[in-house]
Order: structure tokens, then C-alpha cells, then sequence
């Protein structure tokens, strides 16, 4: 058995599926406890039992239409209109944008293909160093995840089974935090550069709002309706992505008809690659929840600390590792369930549990061997992986210490929530 | 490529997007019928909130099976960035080779599995047999063992032509 997980273990790191390592570690366990391999199949099929689960699927497809869209540029018209005056404004529009634009597709790396192309050109021009602008764009394009109705967060309630709502609330506060602070940083940085992006005018700011007169229902609506209790999250995905739809294709025209089963196969692309892992996941943590794992990993723990300070240093530091090696997904729906019965041993929070586990991947967008963000920018603005990541590291210590607050202040992922 | 193998690539690519744009619309319509129906006359269809979980089964299948196209699933991907093409040569087939054989045996016991409940005669939603719903399970894992063994074979083929570190095609 030792031999087999070594052998998946090693077959991971070559490249394998995920969902495959998870399938065979699921039916080996299987095997040895002379479960009949037929389980696996009642385990996948378990995914049309979960809640919520159809959010995934439509706020997904809702985000790739929008980014097909003319949205991005108005997104960023709209925010330059409205803060670009402050001097450093630029940098605090991308931050600004780009959370906004990530909540709502997703954190896939499709901010820093869509907004990163408009954006990074615009710095460059307003005179911003290059090596903050790559950073910058770069940091951005995970940056709010933490915002409503990101898949992240709805991933973790779908498998915490912790309202949706209410991690909708938690993530506010600390994915403010993180805009802050990297607007401080921004702000620092180019304490000599402080021209405006613009002048502030009263016009620009009517022409931008009427220009984005369709999309800016959409939050409204979809927060609105969800903090207030009227739609469940599944719903307002679906309210979205028909909403989305009606207006790029038919009031805007910004994506022809014809381009649309192009777009929706894209954007299933991503949502197979994580349900299928999802599936088997149901399985190998079934598995794993009956060989008692979480007690021998608590036994573990509880070896090694004794207060929740400590655990809560302890699973940093882990997330930490697992967030460099693994993406947001597979991580949320594998180490999840393992981690939930630890974290109540400790009188950790679900819901401060799902923040400062997403905050904490988060930053696994940045770091090298496997960041995401790193790879996307490297190929789309043509730089070498090191510059990358050499240009995104101030970044990356900042969202660390952001990171750090989250998760050492509970009260401020759980002030909101009622 | 040869000719009949474009043609399947064509046709099977073609099948795949018309499905998942078939199941993505169903699931638009009939989730926000549920709402109107919900809000404007307070009542719902008994069996839609099923069909749509059944929706989502089939997406997350269907939409798996187009995944393994361009071998595109989530993993670790530290080789392909770091390590020359010809380098990660053997690495790659080996792992086709076992997504590939994995597959295969979810597929064949899953196929059990429906069997089993077409003996058993289950049903889903309204009367309906529960295989026509579960046997995409079988299906979609068979498309996707096919897949990677095609890639496998493509890869040992290769391996054979220019050796394990010749140079890249």
C-alpha cells in the first residue's frame, strides 16, 4: 500500500491527471478493504446529489461570455472615470478592475488574459516602471477570489456544506484588505510617478456609466439578490448567465451567435476539469473518512500544537506548500473534508476555515513551481517565467502579510456574517 | 494524421460541442423557468430541480470526456514547463498510459454498476429507467480511457521513430 502511494505520488508529479491519481488511490482502498470496485460508480454519480452545484457550471460559462465581450473595456473605462484622478490612479484602477472582473469569472486566469492585455499597455504608457506593471497585472488576476460570487468560495460551500450566503459575507472584509493593501503598496511604489490617470470629469464619468449602462445590473442583481436571502446561489447564477447572454449576443452584439458554442465549450472545458475531480474525490474521501484518516491526522496535529494560534500557524504553512504545488480546485475539494473535523477540534470556524484556506491559495497563483498567474503572464506578454516572478514578488509579500491578518483575525472574516 | 482519423477528430469534437451547448442551454431554460415559476405563480416543477443535478452530471462527464481532448485536465504541471520537449517525452507516455488504464477500469465497473440497476429495474425523475441517466458514467470513462490510449500509442510510436531523446518532430 505504502509502495502504491508512492508510485501515485510520483506519477502526480510527472503530470498525471489528478482525477486519475484520485480514481486509482480510491478503488486501491477499495481493493484492501475488499469493498466491491462498483462503489466508485455510486460515488461519482453522487455529483448529481450535491447542492448549489449548477452555480458552477453558469457562473462559469457567464464569466468566459463576458470576457468574450466587450465588458473588460468598459470595466475599465467605468473605474478609469471614476478613481483614475487620484494621483497613482492607474495601478488603483487595474487592482480595482481586476478584483471585480475575477469575482465574477472565476479564478482561472482569464483576468490577465481579458483586463492584463488592456491594462498592462496603459500602465506602460502612463510612465509606470515595467517591472511594477508586470507584477501588478500579473498579482491582480487572482485577486478577488474572496468577492461573491467567485467559484472558489462556492466550491468550498458546496463541500464544507456551509451556507453560501454566508461565506459570501466572510469574504468581503478580508478581500478588501488585500486591495488595500496592495493599493498602499501601489501607491508607495510610485510616490514619484503621482500625474492622475486623468483629470476628474463629471462627463466622462456620465459616458462611461451610460456606455455601461447593460452590465451594471449584473451586480446588483446577483448580490443583491443573494445577500438579501431572494435568490439561492444557484439561481442567481442561472439569472446571470441567461442575462449575460441576452445582452452581448443580442442587445450589444458584442459576441455573434455564431461564436457562442466556441465559447461554451471553453468555458465546460474548465468546468469538467474540476467536477470530475470533484466526482472521484467523493470517493477516495469516503474512502479515507472510513480508514480514519482525519483522527490519525488529528493525533498528528495534536502532537505538534496545542492552541488554535498555533494550528492556525501550523495549517498556514501547509496551505502555504500545497497552494505552490496544487491549484485552488483540486486542493479545496481533496484537503477539505480531511481538514474540517482538525479545524472544529480547534474551535476554528468553517467559514474563517474557507477564508483563509482560499486567501492562503490564493497566493499559490504567484508561487513558482506551478503558479498559474506566472505561466499565463509569462506566455501573454512574452517574458521569461524568472522575470515573472521576480517582478511579482513584492506582490506576493504583501499579500502574504494580508494573508497573515486573515488568518490570525478571525473577527474580520466573521464581523458580516450574521 | 491520416484521413479517417481527422474525420473522427472532426466529428467527435463536433458531437461533444453540440452536446455540452445542448446541456448548457437545457440547464439556462429550465433553471430560470423554476424561477419565474417560483416568484411571478409561487410554485415549481417537482422533477426540475432533479433534472437540472442530472444536468450537471451529464456537464461535468460530457465536459470531461472534451477535456481529455489536448489533454487539458488539471495537474501538476511542472514538466512541460520546465523540461525541453524531448525530455518529457517518456514522462508523458507513461502517464497517458495510466490515465488511460484507469479509465478503463472506472469504465468497466461502472458498466456493472448500471447493469445492476437496469436488473434492479431503478428509476430516476419521473418513471424514467435510471440507466439512460447513469450509463454517460460508463460511457464518458470508456471515451476518455480511448482518448489517452490513443495518446499513449501516439507517444510509443514516436518513441520508436526518434528514441526516447531524439529530437523533437
Amino acid at each position: 500500500m505504502i509502495l502504491a502511494s508512492v508510485l501515485l505520488v510520483l506519477l502526480a508529479v510527472l503530470g498525471a491527471p489528478l482525477f486519475a491519481i484520485i480514481a486509482a488511490s480510491a478503488m486501491l482502498g477499495y481493493q484492501q478493504q475488499g469493498i466491491d470496485l462498483m462503489a466508485i460508480a455510486i460515488e461519482i454519480l453522487g455529483l448529481a446529489e450535491m447542492p448549489f452545484l449548477s452555480a458552477i457550471p453558469l457562473f462559469t460559462f457567464a464569466g468566459y461570455l463576458l470576457s468574450e465581450s466587450g465588458a473588460p473595456q468598459r470595466l475599465v473605462r467605468l473605474t478609469g472615470a471614476v478613481i483614475g484622478w487620484v494621483p497613482g490612479g492607474l495601478a488603483l484602477v487595474a487592482l480595482a478592475a481586476c478584483a471585480f472582473f475575477t469575482a465574477f469569472t472565476g479564478a482561472s486566469g482569464i483576468t490577465i488574459i481579458a483586463l492584463g492585455a488592456i491594462l498592462y499597455p496603459a500602465l506602460k504608457h502612463d510612465g509606470y516602471p515595467d517591472d511594477f506593471n508586470l507584477g501588478l497585472v500579473t498579482s491582480s488576476g487572482s485577486l478577488g477570489l474572496l468577492f461573491a460570487p467567485s467559484l472558489p468560495l462556492i466550491l468550498y460551500g458546496v463541500i464544507a456544506k456551509v451556507p453560501i450566503d454566508d461565506l459570501f459575507r466572510a469574504g468581503i472584509l478580508p478581500g478588501l484588505l488585500m486591495l488595500l493593501m496592495l493599493s498602499g503598496w501601489s501607491l508607495w511604489v510610485n510616490r514619484r510617478n503621482r500625474t492622475p490617470a486623468r483629470e476628474f470629469s463629471l462627463r466622462q464619468v456620465r459616458v462611461a456609466l451610460r456606455e455601461s449602462i447593460w452590465e451594471l445590473p449584473l451586480p446588483v442583481v446577483v448580490l443583491g439578490g443573494i445577500y438579501s436571502g431572494f435568490f439561492a446561489v444557484s439561481e442567481a447564477a442561472a439569472v446571470t448567465a441567461l442575462y449575460v447572454l441576452i445582452v452581448e449576443v443580442a442587445v450589444l452584439r458584442d459576441v455573434k451567435v455564431s461564436e457562442l458554442p466556441r465559447i461554451m465549450r471553453e468555458s465546460m472545458l474548465l468546468v469538467g476539469a474540476i467536477l470530475i475531480i470533484l466526482g472521484v474525490s467523493l470517493a477516495s474521501t469516503n474512502y479515507m473518512i472510513d480508514a480514519g484518516v482525519p483522527q490519525q491526522l488529528l493525533g498528528l496535529v495534536a502532537d505538534l500544537v496545542s492552541s488554535q494560534t498555533s494550528f492556525l500557524l501550523l495549517l498556514l504553512l501547509f496551505l502555504l506548500v500545497l497552494g505552490a504545488i496544487l491549484d485552488i480546485f483540486s486542493a479545496i475539494v481533496l484537503v477539505v473534508p480531511l481538514i474540517l473535523p482538525i479545524a472544529a477540534q480547534y474551535d476554528v470556524s468553517q467559514i474563517h476555515l474557507g477564508i483563509v484556506f482560499l486567501a492562503a491559495m490564493q497566493l499559490g497563483y504567484l508561487t513558482p513551481p506551478v503558479g498559474l498567474n506566472l505561466f499565463i503572464a509569462s506566455y501573454r506578454f512574452d517574458k521569461s517565467i524568472l522575470d515573472v516572478c521576480r517582478a511579482t514578488f513584492p506582490f506576493l509579500v504583501i499579500l502574504l502579510l494580508s494573508v497573515i491578518a486573515i488568518t490570525f483575525w478571525p473577527q474580520l472574516s466573521l464581523m458580516l456574517v450574521g | 494524421m491520416t484521413g479517417p482519423q481527422r474525420a473522427t477528430e472532426r466529428w467527435g469534437t463536433a458531437l461533444e460541442n453540440a452536446l455540452l451547448v445542448l446541456l448548457l442551454g437545457a440547464m439556462i431554460v429550465l433553471a430560470t423557468a423554476q424561477i419565474v415559476l417560483r416568484i411571478g405563480f409561487d410554485r415549481g416543477l417537482i422533477w426540475a430541480d432533479e433534472l437540472l443535478k442530472i444536468l450537471v452530471l451529464w456537464v461535468a462527464l460530457v465536459g470531461s470526456v472534451a477535456t481529455s481532448r489536448g489533454r487539458r485536465h488539471l495537474r501538476i504541471d511542472l514538466l512541460s514547463h520546465y523540461l525541453p520537449e524531448r525530455y518529457a517525452r517518456l514522462p508523458v507516455l507513461i502517464v497517458d498510459g495510466f490515465a488511460a488504464i484507469v479509465c478503463g477500469f472506472v469504465a468497466w465497473h461502472s458498466a456493472r454498476y448500471v447493469l445492476l440497476t437496469v436488473e434492479f429495474g431503478d428509476t430516476v425523475l419521473v418513471g424514467v429507467p435510471a440507466w439512460l441517466v447513469q450509463g454517460v458514467l460508463p460511457v464518458a470513462f470508456a471515451l476518455m480511457a480511448y482518448r489517452f490510449g490513443l495518446y499513449w500509442l501516439k507517444g510509443l510510436l514516436d518513441l520508436f521513430r526518434r528514441g526516447p531523446m531524439g529530437p523533437p518532430p
